[in-house]
C-alpha cells in the first residue's frame, strides 16, 4: 500500500467535508509528529498526469486553505508510509519552521506579458550574400533578446517597488517566454490581499503597455522550499 | 480561485494552466529532483512518481478541458 501525499499542515484533525482526490479516491488526514498530512491510499506506485488528477490534487490542498496555510507537495508524490514517516521525522524541525514562516499567508501569482521588442530590420542590400543575410538576422535576434531582457528587468524592478509594502516574500522569474517577460509569485498576508488586488488594479491603469494575468489566492506552492530537501539529503545546513 | 484576465483567454483555460503550473512545477519533493515545464512544453521528469510518456502528453494535458 502506498500513499499519495497532497500537503502538510498544522492543526488539521479532520476534513470539513469528504473530498475526492487523485483518481476519485478518498482523502484522509494522517497525523505524524504533530503535523497533519492529507493523503490518499493508493494501490499503485504512480499516478498519471492528467488534467483531472492535477485539478484533484489542487482541490484537496485548497480544501483546507480557508483555515490554515498548507505546505503543498509536488504533484505525483507517492511514497510508502514508512518512507513518509522517515521523511517527516528527519525534517520535522524544518517543516515546522517553514509552516510557521508561511502561517497566515497565501500566494498570489502575477504574469506580465509585453509585446516583443524587435529592432527594425535594415533594408537588405541586394548584393548581400546568404552568409551576410544570416548574420544580419542573427544580429537582430541578439539585439532583440538584449532589449527584452532589459525590459523584463525594468518591469521587475517596477513591480517590486510598487508591491514591496504589501508582500512578505516573492519569487520572480524573468522572461519565461518571449511574450511573457515576467512571472512572479508573491507571498501575501491574508489581511492584505484586498489591498494587493487594489494595487494591481491601479498598476494596470498606469501601465497600459503591459498585460497582467493575476491569479490567486493559492496555497504557497512557490514558497515550499525545495532546498529544504536538498540540504537535508546532502547534510548541508 | 479568482482569476483576473486581461488577455483574451478564457477564464477556465487560464485557471487550468495556472493550476498545472503550480501543481506540476512547484511544491515539496520527497525523493529526487524534477523539472516539469508545462506551459513551455519541455516536459522532463526525474525521480518523481508520475507517468509522463512524452512531450505529447503535456500537449494533451493542456488541450484537455475540465468539462471534457
Amino acid at each position: 500500500m502506498k500513499l499519495y501525499v497532497y500537503c502538510v499542515a498544522e492543526d488539521v484533525e479532520t476534513l470539513d467535508q469528504p473530498i475526492l482526490g487523485i483518481s476519485g479516491a478518498a482523502v484522509r488526514v494522517l497525523k505524524l509528529k504533530d503535523l497533519s498530512l492529507l493523503v490518499t491510499d493508493l494501490e499503485t506506485d504512480a499516478v498519471p498526469v492528467t488534467g483531472d488528477n492535477a485539478l484533484a490534487d489542487a482541490a484537496v490542498v485548497r480544501s483546507i486553505l480557508d483555515r490554515t496555510t498548507p505546505l503543498p507537495f509536488r504533484f505525483g508524490t507517492v511514497v510508502g508510509e514508512e518512507q513518509l514517516g522517515n521523511y517527516v521525522s528527519a525534517r520535522e524541525a524544518a517543516l515546522k519552521a517553514k509552516l510557521a514562516e508561511l502561517r497566515g499567508c497565501i500566494e498570489m501569482s502575477v504574469k506580465i506579458i509585453s509585446d516583443q521588442i524587435q529592432p527594425e530590420p535594415r533594408p537588405q542590400d541586394p548584393a548581400q550574400g546568404p552568409g551576410a543575410t544570416f548574420l544580419a538576422a542573427k544580429r537582430r535576434e541578439i539585439l532583440g533578446d538584449e532589449s527584452n531582457a532589459a525590459r523584463a528587468a525594468e518591469v521587475s524592478q517596477w513591480l517590486h517597488k510598487q508591491l514591496s509594502s504589501l508582500i512578505r516574500n516573492e519569487q520572480v522569474t524573468l522572461r519565461p517566454t518571449d511574450k511573457m517577460i515576467l512571472s512572479a509569485a508573491h507571498l501575501v498576508e491574508r489581511g492584505k490581499v484586498g489591498l494587493y488586488r487594489e494595487k494591481l488594479a491601479e498598476m494596470r491603469q498606469n501601465r497600459r503597455d503591459l498585460h497582467f494575468l493575476l491569479s490567486g489566492p493559492w496555497p504557497p506552492y512557490s514558497f515550499a522550499n525545495i532546498e529544504l530537501e536538498l540540504k537535508t539529503q546532502f547534510g548541508v545546513s | 480561485m479568482d482569476v483576473a484576465v486581461i488577455e483574451e483567454w478564457e477564464e477556465s483555460e487560464l485557471s487550468l494552466l495556472e493550476t498545472l503550473d503550480h501543481v506540476l512545477n512547484r511544491g515539496l519533493v520527497i525523493a529526487g529532483e524534477i523539472t516539469i515545464a508545462v506551459a513551455d512544453i519541455d516536459l522532463i521528469f526525474v525521480g518523481l512518481n508520475v507517468l509522463v510518456s512524452s512531450v505529447e502528453t503535456a500537449h494533451e494535458v493542456l488541450r484537455k478541458r475540465p468539462t471534457e
